[in-house]
């Protein structure tokens, strides 16, 4: 195993060199760094370029001025060689500072989408597996499919059209027409009866109740102002909280574990009580705060499940911790709702709360909440373009794994041992499922930091991607070098905790010296 | 009467739910947010392409366009340029006055009471900084062929030019401590804009290793000129050079308030790197026009549609996009919003080498005449700006004064129309090889040449694609291995040295092998020339002996387009690089 690692590590550092190597020289030859200088017709249109050329030492050929550069690159990989030295930009400005803000940058654009594409990728394979050639397996399909080969920038412009400048519209005055309450009620209609599947009664039962569920509820809306002034309050939060228990309890261990579901139910009251009396508290919230009592709801529900025990402890606690911690959510989304308007008001957000632009609005001081906020209106829009782009993957992976899976011997003498479904789905097939997408998250987290070139364009933010092109539009080699640097470090090392994870979750892989 | 076990608990849910929606927790967030406080001018958003990277766009690292309109936002100075490209004096913050016509001798004063945002006055001491850096008078450096400095230093980093300010010897400084004197050893054309206020010179000295800004003024004054020849070390001026050259670069607020002190009517109050800027008032400010909104909120947006779409959502206000065909359109089709365009002050041009093919006149000439300029308009720039027409001079442009009457005396009027008969009787049955060099790499070019090309072949020419990469075109000019290039020039719109510069047979940009005496006379003439009348004089005549050796064409300037919401007003299109900005004080949100 030892073995195993080092051999990789030392390829990857071979990999590294050559491939940096030819980066460099490629972006050296990219473009003429002086071209907007020739244009000039000022008589110090020479002594402009001569400080160029100084300052991006042109006169030494771009092999050569690559071991400059890496006499001072190594220095950040290899420790205790002295300081870390990526040399400058264009601008003055040290990399290693560029490279940590753009990093932070990509890393709060790309980690919501990524997690969120993950957690609905997954659902999404696992479903229709279960469910395979049925509508909703077609739906899917067609949706994720559709999605994937949109080009992203293309999915933006519309996004930005219609979910943030059309809904600014829309919350400016709030009032949404019989037709569109209509539309949407049919929508929802044809959803619920793919959901449902089976008979055709069934589906249009279910359709039939899609149809009045979303347009009473629009409707109640509307009326009551809600998008003026939403809010859960107290009565939502019970009704979701129930919800939400007996959601977990079904899938961590089934209903039928009635100390797990009355854990998990226990947690509705205990959430409404916390509701009002840490209400205070969340006044001044931080995120720190906000943290530590995100650990102290799943170790009340710990808790509580340990006490309520019965034959299985271990499920109780689960149900007990999860429910809790999505109860704990629901109040923080209550908290989030309420400060809405006020964030809505402010006069910097100008009664548009939904951003198509940049990561936060500029001069918004703000509380946690309000800050919040804005963060999420900031993100909201690109979080969706790159969650949808890359939903595809995840949803055909999981699919295709599960249904290999599903159709192993095993499962069927789980299903002959009289296991139910539930247990056969989720604690024999789904865990199965997974070990071969663990290859493909790790490397997707590797990619992470690499950013997104266009959607960061196309959003104004400044990440890794936005650092990258800007480099190279200004045939800049150094930032373009760190940028190389840490995605290329990240990719190899992601590759290899890749494989390695594969062979410790799946037994019959085993990494051989 | 027996209650099921569900019924019961429905019930007690409902009665808990009516017992609980009457007391959702007190949140003590109903008060709207009031970020603004008691401004009453309001806030103005404007969008830019590059992000800020120095409080000091003087040197040649931090001169980009965006530090450059920070720094008019938070400067005063003795003048600025309006939209008419015309010198405007700005007579609160200080006054210079020719004294003597020979020599040249101005004096500058900066008025009482002007001072930077820490209370520090603004006087001889920065206007003697300003000088040092601007007339490179220390400078000892001695080249080599490539360009590297073999010996000697290059003090201040200066992006300017410093032919101008060179010609001053050290300026004496006023009784007052508040004016200073400079002495030109001859006439200088660009006097009136070569010199004006940059970084405090107090901050300047301390940071830079000096007690204080007297200390400067003591070294600056005491200090012998520099001589390539003999290459002096000067320690402390190095160090307050080196502090100038680097000590204002910075991506972010910096911690140090001294480092971005404002002298005008904005003062920086957030930076977020990448991302945005805002600027308030500086309260102290009233040496200039006053602005009538509190705050300006700078918002970086490299794509034109996201910048259309930004201004359509109302997250900002004011936006310059990079102008194209569909930009204009999208922007057109806006609701609430007003555009304006107009020229930039650039000009793609073509180019003829005096040598070669075209070494004959009438080769030129014949050339020339086949070269469809309107058609070439047509194409790359009406449906941008359906109103243009062609460049008719190969000095002046269509925003300044001087144009129209350039047009009519130069020539230009002979090659209005493609006369290919006329071309082909020239070359008299020739049919000479011409290369033209271009950038294949920008479609506007790749255009021109196309229909120059084709036009060209009518009347006999053999036009060989010279068109070469983004990243070799440039260093191409001047190597003579064209007969033809096509590419731009950036105009200032003021000041009159950027023409010798490409006509006068020394010249930096004559990449032609033009020489033409009268024209060197004429060039030398016009440096040397302070009266504005007289300088444009100077300029037709040279504009027409360039049309009459049939030195090339100009052939369009590039369209700009800037637009903003109705919820402001005041903002006027400018063609140079200070944009929108030129005017910032008179922007006011409407309501």
């Amino acid at each position: 195993m030892v073995t195993y690692i080092v051999r990789r590590l030392i390829t990857a550092v071979l990999i590294l060199f050559g491939a940096s190597f030819i980066v460099y020289v490629l972006t050296a030859l990219s473009g003429d760094p002086l071209a907007d200088l020739r244009q000039l017709r000022t008589p110090n249109k020479d002594a402009l370029i001569q400080a160029r050329t100084e300052l991006l030492d042109l006169n030494t050929p771009p092999p050569i001025r690559y071991f400059i550069w890496l006499s001072g690159a190594v220095k950040c990989v290899v420790p205790f060689l002295g300081t870390c030295d990526l040399g400058q930009s264009i601008q003055g400005e040290p990399v290693t500072e560029a490279l940590a803000r753009a990093m932070g940058q990509t890393i709060s654009l790309v980690t919501a989408a990524t997690v969120l594409a993950i957690i609905v990728g997954i659902s999404l394979g696992i479903i229709t597996a279960l469910r395979q050639y049925s509508g909703l397996d077609y739906g899917v399909t067609f949706m994720a499919f559709l999605f994937f080969s949109l080009p992203i920038f293309w999915l933006a412009v519309l996004l930005k059209e219609y979910a943030a400048i059309g809904f600014n519209d829309f919350l400016a005055e709030p009032k949404i027409p019989l037709s569109a309450l209509l539309i949407i009620g049919l929508v929802s209609a044809v959803i619920w009866g793919i959901l449902a599947g089976g008979s055709w009664k069934r589906k249009g039962l279910a359709a039939l109740i899609g149809f009045v569920v979303a347009f009473a509820i629009l409707f109640v809306m509307d009326k009551t102002g809600w998008f003026v002034n939403p809010g859960l309050g107290p009565v939502l939060i019970a009704i979701f909280g129930v919800g939400v228990a007996y959601a977990v309890t079904g899938l961590t261990s089934g209903l039928k574990n009635r100390r797990a579901l009355y854990t998990a139910l226990l947690m509705v009251p205990i959430g409404l009580i916390s509701y009002y009396a840490i209400n205070p508290l969340l006044s001044m919230a931080t995120p720190l705060m906000i943290v530590l009592l995100a650990v102290a709801t799943i170790l009340v529900g710990c808790i509580v499940g340990y006490f309520m025990g019965g034959y299985d402890r271990g499920q109780s606690m689960r149900a007990g911790a999860i429910s809790a911690f999505l109860i704990g959510g629901l109040i923080v989304l209550d908290r989030f709702l309420v400060t809405w308007s006020a964030y809505s008001s402010h006069s910097r957000v100008r009664g548009r709360p939904i951003a198509t632009t940049g990561a936060s609005t500029p001069g918004l001081d703000g509380d946690f909440w309000i800050s919040g906020l804005d963060n999420f209106t900031h993100l909201l829009l690109p979080t969706i373009a790159l969650m949808l782009a890359s939903l595809a993957g995840y949803s055909r992976y999981s699919r295709s794994s599960m249904l290999e899976i599903m159709s192993m011997d095993y499962i069927r003498t789980a299903r002959a041992k009289g296991l139910s479904e539930r247990t056969v789905v989720m604690r024999h097939a789904f865990r199965n499922a997974l070990i071969p997408l663990a290859t493909l998250v790790a490397f997707d987290i590797g990619a992470l930091i690499g950013g997104a070139v266009i959607t960061e364009s196309v959003f104004a933010f400044s990440g890794m991607g936005a650092l990258f092109i800007n480099a190279l539009n200004r045939v800049d080699p150094n930032p373009i070098m760190g940028f190389f640097l840490i995605t290329g470090i990240l990719a190899l090392v992601f590759n290899l905790i890749a494989d390695l994870a594969y062979s410790v979750l799946d037994p019959r892989v085993r990494v051989k010296a | 009467m027996r209650f099921g076990r569900t019924s019961k608990a429905v019930g007690v849910a409902a009665v808990a739910a009516l017992a609980l929606s009457a007391c959702a927790a007190n949140t003590g967030t109903e008060d709207g947010g009031n970020g603004g406080g008691e401004e009453s001018g309001g806030e103005v958003r404007v969008v830019e392409v590059n992000a800020f990277s120095s409080f000091n766009p003087d040197t040649a690292k931090g001169n980009v366009d965006i530090n450059s309109k920070i720094e008019y936002a938070t400067h005063s100075d003795f003048n600025y340029i309006n939209n008419d490209l015309e010198i405007v004096k700005n007579e609160k913050f200080g006054s210079y006055e020719v004294v003597s016509e020979d020599p040249l001798t101005v004096k500058y004063t900066v008025n009482e009471g002007v001072k930077w945002s820490d209370g520090e006055p603004i006087d001889a001491g920065d206007l003697m900084l300003s000088w040092a850096v601007m007339s490179g008078h220390f400078n000892d450096a001695k080249t080599d062929k490539e360009g590297e400095v073999v010996s000697g230093h290059n003090y201040f980093d200066y992006a300017g030019d410093t032919s101008g300010l060179g010609l001053t010897d050290v300026p004496e400084i006023g009784e007052d401590g508040r004016s200073i004197t400079l002495v030109y050893e001859k006439p200088f054309a660009d006097w009136e804009i070569s010199f004006g206020v940059g970084v405090p010179a107090h901050v300047v000295a301390t940071q830079g290793g000096l007690a204080d800004e007297d200390a400067l003024i003591e070294l600056l004054q005491s200090a012998p000129e520099g001589d390539p020849a003999k290459p002096q070390e000067r320690p402390e001026l190095k160090k307050v050079a080196d502090f100038w050259n680097t000590g204002f670069d910075t991506k972010s607020l910096p911690s140090d308030a001294s480092l971005y002190l404002s002298s005008g009517p904005f003062i920086v109050k957030d930076i977020v790197p990448e991302q945005s800027m805002t600027m308030v008032r500086n309260e102290d400010y009233n040496w200039g026009p006053m602005p009538k909104i509190d705050e300006i909120t700078v918002k970086y947006i490299g794509e034109a549609p996201a910048q259309i779409q930004a201004l359509d959502n109302g997250e900002v206000d004011i936006i310059a996009p990079q102008a194209s065909a569909d930009t204009i359109e999208q922007l057109e089709a806006l609701d609430g919003v007003t555009v304006e365009r107009g020229n930039q002050l650039s000009y793609d041009h073509l180019d003829l080498n005096f040598t070669g093919p075209f070494a004959d006149k009438d080769v030129r000439e014949a050339f020339m005449l086949t070269v469809p300029r309107d058609a070439i308009y047509d194409a790359i720039m009406k449906p941008l700006n359906p109103e243009g027409s062609p460049l008719d001079s190969q000095i002046f442009l269509p925003e300044q004064a001087a144009y129209a009457e350039a047009v009519k005396a130069n020539g230009s009027e002979n090659f209005q129309e493609v006369d290919i008969e006329k071309a082909k009787e020239l070359l008299n049955g020739k049919t000479p090889e011409v290369k033209i060099m271009y950038n294949n790499a920008n479609p506007n070019r790749v255009d021109a040449y196309t229909l120059i090309a084709a036009s060209a072949e009518k009347a006999g020419f053999k036009v060989v694609d010279g068109g070469l990469g983004a990243s070799d075109w440039g260093s191409a000019l001047g190597t003579g291995t064209y007969d033809a290039s096509i590419f731009g020039w950036v105009n200032s719109g003021v000041g009159v040295t950027g023409v010798p510069q490409l006509f006068s047979t020394d010249g930096g940009g004559n990449y032609s092998g033009y020489s033409n005496e009268t024209v060197d006379e004429l060039s030398n003439q016009l440096i040397l020339e302070t009266d504005p009348k007289k300088q444009e004089e100077i300029q037709i005549k040279i504009d027409t002996e360039l049309w009459g050796d049939r030195f090339g064409l100009p052939l369009f300037q590039p369209v700009g387009v800037d637009a903003y919401s109705d919820r402001i007003e005041g903002v006027k299109y400018m063609p140079n690089q200070t944009g929108v900005w030129w005017n910032f004080w008179e922007w006011s949100v409407k309501e």
